[in-house]
């Protein structure tokens, strides 16, 4: 007994502390990783190994952010992003939900329309913006639609999945307690298929969020795309690094302050998705 | 509690692989009065969750009739409630909607179906349970929850498929007996398909056995209520009315 409770290594002792301080300050679970990168980051930079313009460190993008933020430049383009994203996830969602629901409840419209949502999937974004330039110009609708289509198609391929995996039983349940068909579909298989949606909706935006950088800067007239293609032509790596990091950390504010806390809610809550916390 | 009435049921099924006709039910005919409770047995294929499926108007029937009350049944209705070897209770739901969902169709307004589902609830001893998710509960509990659920709808028949077969031995003897207990007091209309005789002969008033999609023998269950395993598993009635279900369906 003496030897299996042997002392705590100084280790354990720094480990026990940091999983105590998540606990009670759950920003340090989402900062300390980050750490050593930037320490890393520093290090690299001071050495000298790389000139600074090509490489520089991390006190020059923060006051690079200072500045793009004091004169306005920043907050603009991030909202211009922003919306974008938003108002073309919206509508992908609007467009998938129900077409999934489609898919998933009707073997004849599944037999119809799933290979062919394979096949247009397989066309990604981007490899639709040659013609989208040809056929609506360098504009927000060849953004949007480029967002939509990014987003709809794991919208719909997750909520056919989700749609598929409500037990029979279910349905049968709520058919002998007197749900009609309508009802059903809002009582039994929306809430059944969520889980399965949500992760639709995390794929469809996080695809949604690079097909719209990528249209912003071939597309390019703001944005955060848009800055760091721009910071090119300036050769400004600082901005570049910049416009990296807004990236990086505008997902995780989505990921950790709207995605997860609706999982935490839904499907967790219901059993239905295993907790990993 | 009105009766069930099954004429010449019969039910096939076309198997694609096979390139033939499957006979599920060759042909049932069985009346269950109002306020008695039935149960189905029979070795695994006689077709007795068919039968079960096709009452609760799951499945068509490809001939015969079956009628609830006098009129016909063409689908799954609430007039048959429904408890299922699985549960099936809604994950997203609390207990209390759970219980509540029925009376939620019909239209019942927020505060009276609460009540409602509250009172059902207290039937089953669960009403410490009312805010929690079924995920929250044990096998045992779940299926209380799907016996209220389904009494809660107020059915003029109650079919059972299995309903205790995937808890424990000792959680099922307790269901059993808070089943005759809820029986009892209530005489709600029962079919009970269980593949499991003992459960067969301590529940029910009738015992049907089925073999090969038919009706082989109908077994009156004259023990007396109310029952509890503790007396009746030395009862030398119990016995021998166990041992001559048994013998049925082994000869099925």
């Amino acid at each position: 007994m003496s030897a299996l409770a042997a002392s705590v290594s100084p280790w354990q002792r720094l480990w026990s502390a940091y999983v105590r301080g998540t606990v009670r300050h759950p920003a340090l679970a989402s900062l300390v990783p980050f750490v050593p990168v930037v320490a890393l980051w520093a290090l690299v930079a001071q050495s000298g190994l790389f000139p600074p313009v090509f490489f520089p460190g991390p006190a020059e993008v923060v006051q690079k952010f200072g500045t793009l933020m004091a004169n306005g430049i920043l907050p603009a383009y991030l909202e211009d992003s922003v919306i974008r994203l938003a108002a073309g996830t919206a509508a992908g969602l609007a467009l998938g939900i129900p077409l999934g629901l489609l898919v998933g409840l009707s073997d004849r419209a599944h037999r119809a329309l799933w290979p062919v949502l394979l096949f247009f999937q397989a066309i990604g974004d981007i490899a639709w913006l040659p013609i989208l330039l040809i056929w609506f110009g360098f504009g927000l609708t060849t953004m949007i639609f480029v967002i939509v289509y990014t987003v709809l198609f794991p919208v719909v391929l997750n909520t056919v999945l989700g749609v598929r995996s409500v037990p029979l039983e279910l349905h049968r349940a709520a058919l002998s307690l007197g749900a009609s068909k309508v009802r059903v579909l809002w009582e039994v298989v929306l809430p059944g298929a969520l889980p399965n949606i949500m992760t639709g909706l995390r794929n469809g935006l996080g695809f949604g969020w690079r097909a719209l950088i990528a249209a912003e800067i071939i597309v390019g007239t703001s944005g955060i795309g848009f800055l760091m293609f721009d910071a090119r032509r300036a050769g400004s790596v600082v901005e570049i690094l910049l416009g990296m990091i807004v990236l990086g950390v505008l997902w995780y504010v989505v990921d950790s302050w709207v995605l997860a806390p609706i999982e935490r809610v839904t499907g967790q809550r219901w059993g239905l998705v295993t907790r990993h916390d | 509690m009105k009766s069930l009435t099954i004429e010449h049921l019969q039910k096939t099924y076309f198997d694609p692989f096979a390139n033939k006709q499957v006979t599920a039910i060759r042909d049932i005919s069985l009346t269950v009065d109002a306020g008695d409770f039935v149960a189905v047995v029979g070795p695994s294929g006689c077709g007795k969750t068919t039968m079960l499926n096709l009452i609760a108007g799951f499945l068509a029937p490809t001939g015969g009739q079956i009628r609830v009350d006098g009129r016909a049944v063409s689908g799954p209705g609430p007039d048959r409630g429904v408890v299922f070897q699985s549960f099936a209770l809604f994950p997203w739901r609390t207990v209390l909607d759970n219980v509540a969902f029925g009376p939620k169709m019909r239209g019942v307004p927020k505060a009276r179906r609460h009540e409602i589902a509250r009172e059902y609830l207290a039937l089953a001893g669960l009403s410490h349970a009312a805010e929690r998710y079924p995920n929250e509960l044990s096998g045992g509990m779940q299926q209380r929850v799907g016996v209220v659920r389904a009494l809660a709808n107020e059915p003029d028949v109650l079919l059972m498929d299995e309903p205790f077969a995937s808890v424990d031995a000792q959680t099922r003897m307790t269901l059993q007996e808070e089943l005759t207990r809820i029986w009892e007091q209530r005489r709600p209309t029962v079919v009970f398909i269980t593949h499991d005789v003992n459960e067969a002969v301590f529940l029910a008033n009738r015992v049907v056995v089925l073999s090969h999609g038919a009706v082989l023998r109908d077994i009156a269950i004259d023990l007396p209520r109310p029952r509890a395993w503790d007396v009746l598993i030395e009862d030398a009635g119990f016995k021998t009315l166990a041992a001559k279900v048994l013998q049925q369906v082994r000869t099925a």
